[in-house]
């Protein structure tokens, strides 16, 4: 009796013993799934069933200053194939009835409706043909896209892809630069890329047998973020203008470059910044010429000539060293002790001027007789307020010239001397521009910019330009010498100008020899005219510059492509015209 | 409700106990339930309204589970019909921006005969002082009746706006503009035809508008109304 106790109790024992250690094992394997393996086997199984998407950040655009898009993004498909599985197939392709479809009608039909080639695609199917990826056609509009997808031909998958469209074209090309495969290339495109530039996100969703996404299954993994709005102060119809015009006048002067701008006065905004030749940013493979990709007018420098002689009376107008009606002898030419020798463009007897007068005939004699009063120092320290010499602060565009001139000017004799009538010293075209811009702002500097800022997603506005005033000369000095440049339309070098009817003119001409390396300088010239308008109370400045014209190496042959755009702009603007007659100071004594 | 339960019956109580005597019988006690035993016993209401409610709930998570479904399809298909608007969309903007770039504005106006004056004229309307001398516009003059000199690919395909009359729809390929000298001859051709649409126009235009500007927008309003395939947006593209 004892003994079938004891050995039912053993048998209880093994049984619950066998109990627990099952039971361990279990505990010990569930630790193991969800303790030890559960983050591996999470994401294993989220591989499983979800599928991640990749949202795009779209690049931001370009605006000009009202809003009309100078870049913008736009998707464009690619058309992929797997060659494993091009073959003929059952379809309607297009039509109504459903039929065998061949592989070389299915490509033609492709080919028709994407206006791509059928011998490219056989090439590319050929390539490699137990692969499982080609490329067909790449780049399709949505049109385009969509005629492919109404064929319904099973191997073909659409690839989006992010594009950039420029619909104003070459007309702010060389500002807005453009964008190559591996990212921004020039321009604003590619100084502004940060803000520009999206952000592209992700996130992933779960989806039944029918391809239907499961509500409630999409998780976010990362935002995506658009790029932010780049706006800038370019009037794309004014600058469309500005382009032609000098486009034309470059043609006929079979002119190398040129370069025209336009400056609203009281903001220093640049209005227009146009180029020729320019690239068309659509068909950049259009444009052969390198120098062309950006813009010549913000990054090449070259001497500036007679324009610089404006600066210079203002500077000795500022320190009182002279007056519009100061006398001077002046004869055709100077030769230094040193043995330099300058004359003037035009042989004249020897003449009675007065600075209005030098200015009016553009005197080189003259006006170094005069700028000798100052300095060297002194001018060039006026040359720098007034913006030259130094990078432009308030643009930010690849390619600017570094301008590194440091603090004295470091001339020799004879450079100091021809420094006064913009011989031995480089500026660009648009420092020209910020020059008159002073001068026509009553000696105020507004640094010149064609930038607002970048407005992000988020509203926040970034990249402002720093455009802090400076005074660089006295409002008295400015309004004399608008007023003796006014001289230089109604009598002086330009007098073969058509006068734009009702408007007083201010405006000085350049025709500056272009050095040629290490021969000096040949017989290649920069032509150029700056000029303000209306004079009693200039709102706009217009600057437009040749290199190496042929048919006319004089600065008359400028003349007629900035009548044309300061009419242009006056009229667009709806300029006041000037009230009464130019009240001009006397030129001889 | 409250007889069935815990009644003694005499009839039905089986006695093992010898049976009194019939004279010696005690009374019946009767049994009944208190107020709150009565109210502690369960109730068939309660199931039921426990049962209903049960069954609601899984309805009403059936119904529910079916309704999402049901929009994740009707998601599904919107956000295909999204896709579909956005891309038309898309691809309108995309057009109208190169429609309305000035290269396309300006060489339009050249194939209808347009040319630009490059002598501004204002009329005050306050004193009536006119600024500027009134000059005839010549094509020769202004760049901008010179043929498109800033290229623009995204024009390639896109064809001019015919002149009024003009059947024909001329495609400009590239910067070439093939239409100047034919322009100017055809203008004075339909010079005549335009002037009167063109005044009877601002007659009616000046009604709405007043001011200086009527007979412009009059005329600028009648090209646009005697001929609306001008402005037409292109078809190909």
């Amino acid at each position: 009796m004892t003994k079938t106790i004891r050995n039912r109790r053993l048998r209880y024992s093994i049984v619950m013993l066998a109990v627990i250690a099952l039971v361990g094992v279990f505990v010990v394997r569930l630790v193991d799934i969800q303790v030890v393996q559960a983050s591996e086997l999470n994401k294993a199984s989220a591989q499983k069933r979800s599928i991640p998407v990749t949202i795009y950040g779209t690049r931001g655009s370009i605006v000009d200053r009202n809003g009309t898009e100078l870049a913008d993004s736009v998707t464009r498909y690619n058309i992929t194939t797997s060659p494993r599985l091009v073959k003929q197939f059952k379809g309607k392709l297009g039509g109504t009835r459903i039929k065998n479809v061949s592989v070389g009608t299915a490509l033609s039909a492709l080919a028709k409706a994407s206006g791509g080639d059928v011998a490219t695609m056989r090439k590319n199917i050929a390539a490699n043909p137990k692969s499982d990826f080609a490329y067909l056609v790449k780049g399709l509009d949505v049109q385009h896209y969509e005629a492919v997808r109404a064929l319904g031909i099973p191997w073909l998958y659409p690839e989006p892809q992010a594009a950039r469209v420029y619909p104003t074209g070459a007309t702010t090309g060389n500002l807005t630069g453009f964008m190559g495969t591996d990212g921004a290339q020039a321009g604003l495109e590619y100084s502004y890329n940060q803000c520009l530039a999206g952000t592209n996100g992700s996130e992933t969703y779960e989806r039944g047998e029918d391809g239907v996404q499961l509500p409630g299954s999409t998780v976010t993994t990362k935002k995506a973020k658009d790029g932010g709005t780049l706006e800038t102060t370019i009037d794309s119809d004014l600058q469309y203008m500005a382009q032609q015009t000098i486009a034309s006048a470059a043609k006929t002067l079979q002119a190398e470059s040129a370069t025209a701008t336009v400056t609203s006065v009281k903001t220093g905004e640049l209005l227009a910044v146009a180029d020729y030749p320019t690239v068309d940013p659509n068909d950049v493979d259009a444009t052969t010429d390198k120098g062309a990709f950006g813009s010549r007018a913000l990054t090449a420098s070259y001497e500036p000539g007679s324009t610089i002689k404006a600066a210079i009376a203002a500077a000795l107008l500022d320190q009182g060293k002279s007056n519009p009606t100061d006398q001077a002898v002046v004869p055709y030419s100077r030769t230094f002790p040193w043995g330099g020798t300058i004359h003037d463009s035009e042989f004249h007897p020897t003449e009675n001027l007065t600075l209005t007068g030098i200015l009016q005939n553009s005197s080189n004699v003259g006006i170094t007789e005069l700028g000798a009063r100052l300095t060297a120092q002194q001018r060039f320290d006026y040359m720098k307020k007034f913006g030259l010499f130094e990078p432009e602060t308030a643009i930010d565009y690849p390619g600017q010239p570094s301008m590194d001139y440091g603090t004295s000017p470091n001339w020799d004799q004879q450079t100091n001397i021809n420094s006064m009538f913009g011989q031995g010293i480089s500026t660009t075209a648009v420092q020209v521009a910020s020059v008159f811009q002073t001068i026509a702002n009553d000696g105020v500097r507004i640094p010149l910019h064609f930038v607002k800022g970048c407005t992000t997603a988020d509203g926040k506005t970034i990249d402002a330009p720093d455009v802090q005033k400076q005074r660089v000369v006295s409002a008295a000095a400015a309004t004399q010498v608008t007023g003796m440049l006014q001289s230089v339309v109604t009598g002086g070098t330009l007098v073969g100008m058509k006068p734009i009817s009702g408007y007083n003119i201010a405006a000085k001409t350049g025709t500056a020899e272009v050095a040629e390396g290490s021969q000096g300088y040949g017989g290649q010239r920069i032509t150029s005219v700056a000029g303000m308008a209306p004079a009693e109370d200039p709102q706009y400045v217009v600057t437009v510059t040749f290199t190496k014209p042929q048919t006319n190496k004089w600065s008359s042959g400028a003349a007629p492509a900035f009548r044309t755009l300061m009419s242009q702009v006056l009229e667009k603007y709806r300029v006041a015209p000037s009230a009464s007659e130019a009240k001009l100071y006397p030129s001889t004594w | 409700m409250s007889t069935n339960l815990a009644l003694v019956d005499p009839a039905v109580v089986p006695s093992r106990a010898p049976r009194p005597d019939r004279q010696h019988r005690p009374e019946l006690v009767e049994v009944t339930p208190t107020a709150a035993q009565r109210r502690a016993r369960p109730r068939i209401g309660y199931a039921v309204v426990a049962v209903a409610a049960l069954g609601i709930l899984l309805l009403a998570q059936l119904g529910i589970s079916m309704v999402l479904s049901q929009g994740a399809y009707t998601l599904n298909s919107l956000s295909a019909e999204q896709t579909n608007l956005s891309r038309t969309q898309q691809s309108l903007s995309e057009q109208l921006r190169v429609l309305d770039s000035p290269q396309n504005l300006a060489r339009n106006a050249q194939s209808l005969g347009m040319i630009a004056n490059s002598t501004p004229v204002y009329l005050d309307p306050k004193t009536g002082r006119v600024y500027g001398t009134p000059t005839p516009a010549k094509p020769d003059e202004a760049t901008a009746s010179t043929e498109n000199q800033v290229p623009n690919s995204l024009l390639n395909d896109v064809p001019l706006a015919t002149k009024p009359g003009d059947t024909s729809t001329s495609k400009e390929t590239g910067t070439t503009s093939t239409t100047d000298t034919s322009g100017t001859s055809s203008t004075k051709d339909s010079s005549g035809a335009t002037g009167t649409t063109g005044t009877t126009d601002s007659t009616a235009t000046s009604e709405k508008t007043s001011g200086a500007s009527a007979s412009d927008q009059g005329t600028a309003k009648s090209s646009v109304e005697s001929d609306a395939n001008p402005l037409q947006a292109p078809s190909t593209r």
